[in-house]
């Protein structure tokens, strides 16, 4: 090359290969986070433990990846079984394995209530897309339906089954009275007991004097005032005091002072925010007759039905 | 054997070391990607210091962002009801589908930066006069693509930021003086966000302003060719036409070779000399590359350390609170926040100043700039010169100002749009439970 034209090369080769260097690593690196999931080692585990209970043949048909309960129908993509892999084994697995592969209890509503048709968010709550331990339990940030914990229960003084019979009521909204739904149940016969819907129109029905309550879980809780709330400004927080004592938490409200008891005006809330608008279908929304039924053995009903349950309501 | 491995490995990498004058030229002229340059570049505009790179850089971003946006195409389905299901297929599901939208994210958001300080660089040196005055409205173009590329996808995850972020951005549109509903109407295809608005700002995206983009940067690069190359050279220019050239002993067979006095001569240099010049081949064309490898690897660093924002599903009935516009244009409803007052009953908006009208007049100014220019030539190509200090000085203090405002608007506006400095306690925003 002659050699009156100057040559870049030696001010630019070592920055070429440092930068072809870090290229590699941050690839490599890439490659490494890809690989190091939240689920791998409970899936190096888990077909050790089925083989360990004698389902040798699963256990050697198990594949690893990313598991998911998909049901289009009703919008749910379910990949909590992707880390929660012992859920539908509970016939041979303990129920004594730690967390993750710990098996679902087969509780009597599980048979009506099969994972194929319902997957799991439906129930616990929380973002059933995620692969993560955080995204999953949590959901991101403004994620604003967080699985149902204890944790979480127990801050409003619940159990878990508790607060998850909130979303029960999101099907079985109709039913006079529901098998195993006991604070749902109370809350039924709480609404009609203190005559809620005279001042309130629930489903097109009530009076006018205080908000409808039909789709009650849907508001924006910034327009609730939390001035007078105790403790953290959650919806959950502001109804049970609303509910206890409505003049404490809205000084200019009309509605009267119930007076209820914490489980009372708990069981309410649970109710209340069961009210959303949501996207199943109707071959999932349960007959209230059949509920009243199984509720009372005998042949003749006698609990006459709701005003919500008349044909045409959802 | 040995010679048949040496001349083929030659076959494949002459052009990244050629052995003479022509293989270098040839390198250039006989490469369909590099033969829009020419085969020998000025040294000047090869300084790291002078143009510091950034227009490449930016080129970078344009193909780093088409490369993986159009992978992001394979996965992302614009509707309303599936849109953010893919994002979160994306990001929790596909093999490196997070690191591909993370680098999309953070390329796209690192672009709008780069093109801006380029933009910066061609003011403060100056470079956009004579012909080049054509290629600075190009520029001013180019810039508004990029922001209404990274605003048409900040909408498309379909989650609460995306839409609100389009609610406040379309809202100051609205403002605009006669056409402003027009605008609005024609923007969301409709009179709220919706499907119609998800779809338009996707073929947008994906479709018009990258052709846009791609179709103006090929002309961009052509006129900086047809200007002479960066404006640099014309400092160069200067200095050669200073020095005069040594006069040369020719002999004339013309009638002058019997008259006294000397003949016809060029006694300064018109042009760049040979020791200004380098190949192009190989020092742009590695320089180039490097660039390349440097703004991927940033690219790719930061979607590593930090994950793409994605926020709740969007939901028209529960406005974030404070709702942002997307950071570059955050200065802008800071601007109509602060000029929005009260008088009595009635609400004074800023949406037509602040939103419209300012932002306006800057981009007029900014655009019609170089016959605005009253400085010297020899100002060009020149990093700062005491002759246009005023000129550089008004520009750094309207940038100055925009930051101020973009950093006020993102990092201290808190519920309610009040300010909150650091380690000042926000409010807790009600929750469900």
């Amino acid at each position: 090359m002659a050699e009156k034209y100057e040559s870049f090369e030696a001010k630019d080769f070592g920055w070429m290969v440092a930068m072809s260097i870090l290229f590699f690593v941050l690839v490599a690196v890439g490659f490494w986070l890809e690989f190091s999931t939240d689920w791998g080692s409970y899936q190096q585990e888990f077909p050790q433990l089925l083989g360990h209970y004698g389902k040798v043949e699963d256990a050697r048909n198990f594949r690893a990846g990313i598991k998911q309960i998909w049901i289009p129908k009703i919008g749910v993509t379910d990949r909590c079984i992707t880390c929660h892999l012992g859920y539908e084994w509970a016939s041979v697995l303990p129920a004594t394995i730690s967390k993750p592969l710990k098996p679902h209890p087969m509780n009597d509503w599980l048979a009506k209530h099969e994972f194929a048709r319902f997957g799991c968010t439906p129930c616990h709550g929380g973002d059933g897309s995620a692969t993560t331990l955080a995204g999953g339990h949590q959901g991101g940030r403004g994620w604003d339906d967080p699985m149902l914990s204890r944790a979480l229960a127990a801050k409003y003084g619940l159990t878990m089954d508790e607060m998850i019979q909130m979303r029960c009521n999101f099907c079985h909204r109709h039913d006079a009275a529901t098998p195993a739904m006991e604070e749902i149940n109370l809350a039924k016969v709480l609404f009609k007991k203190k005559k809620c819907q005279v001042c309130h129109v629930v489903e097109g029905q009530g009076g006018v004097t205080g908000p409808d309550l039909t789709y009650e879980a849907d508001r924006n809780p910034e327009l609730l005032n939390f001035a007078h709330v105790q403790g953290p400004h959650t919806m959950f927080n502001w109804n049970v005091q609303h509910l206890t004592k409505a003049s404490a938490v809205s000084p200019a409200t009309q509605m009267p002072d119930f007076n209820m008891k914490p489980e009372e005006s708990r069981a309410l809330t649970l109710m209340l925010l069961s009210w959303r608008r949501l996207p199943y279908p109707p071959e999932y929304i349960p007959d209230p007759e059949l509920a009243a039924a199984a509720m009372q053995p005998s042949p003749t009903p006698t609990a006459t039905p709701s005003p919500a349950a008349t044909p045409g309501a959802r | 054997m040995g010679d048949k491995i040496k001349a083929l490995w030659r076959k494949i990498s002459w052009a990244w070391s050629p052995e003479s004058e022509r293989e270098s030229s040839e390198a250039i002229v006989k490469n369909l990607w590099l033969h829009w340059f020419p085969a020998k570049v000025a040294r000047v505009s090869m300084d790291w210091n002078y143009s510091f790179w950034l227009g490449t850089a930016s080129a970078a971003l344009l193909l780093i962002l088409t490369v993986t946006g159009v992978m992001l195409m394979f996965f992302y389905v614009p509707s309303t009801e599936r849109a953010y299901g893919s994002i979160k297929d994306l990001q929790y599901a596909v093999s490196f589908g997070r690191l591909l939208r993370n680098q999309h994210r953070w390329a796209a958001e690192l672009m709008v930066a780069v093109v801006y300080i380029h933009m910066a660089r061609v003011f403060f040196t100056g470079a956009y006069r004579g012909t080049r005055a054509i290629n600075w409205v190009v520029g001013v173009v180019l810039f508004l693509a990029t922001l209404l590329l990274s605003f048409t996808g900040y909408l498309l995850p379909w989650d609460q930021l995306a839409f609100w972020a389009i609610t406040v951005g379309t809202s100051i549109a609205k403002q605009a003086p006669v056409v402003g509903p027009t605008m609005q109407f024609l923007l969301l295809g409709g009179h709220e966000i919706g499907q119609q608005t998800l779809l338009r700002f996707y073929v947008m995206h994906v479709f018009f302003l990258p052709v846009l983009a791609l179709v103006l940067f090929a002309y961009h690069m052509w006129r900086v060719r047809k200007d002479g190359g960066l404006a640099a050279i014309e400092r160069v220019r200067d200095e050669r036409a200073m020095v005069p050239k040594a006069v040369p002993t020719t002999k004339s067979y013309s009638l002058f070779g019997i008259t006294p006095g000397t003949s016809v001569q060029v006694m300064s240099s018109t042009g760049l000399e040979e020791s200004d010049q380098v190949f192009s081949s190989p020092n742009m064309s590695r320089r180039i590359a490097l660039v390349f490898l440097v703004v991927f690897n940033i690219t790719l660093l930061a979607a590593l350390l930090f994950n793409a924002p994605l926020e709740g599903l969007a939901n028209p009935s529960i406005t974030p609170n404070p709702a942002k516009a997307p950071w570059y244009f955050v200065w802008l409803q800071e601007l109509v926040a602060s000029t929005t007052f009260r008088l009595g009953g009635f609400t004074i908006s800023g949406g037509l100043l602040g939103g419209i009208l300012l932002p306006g007049f800057l981009l007029a100014v900014l655009t019609l700039w170089p016959w605005i220019d009253r400085s010297p030539l020899r100002t060009e190509g020149r990093w700062l010169p005491p002759e246009r200090r005023r000129q550089n000085a008004t520009f750094a203090v309207a940038t100055l100002v925009i930051i101020v405002l973009i950093v006020v608007g993102v990092y201290l506006r808190g519920p309610y749009w009040r300010i909150y400095w650091p380690g000042q306690p926000r409010p807790e925003m009600p929750r469900l439970y």
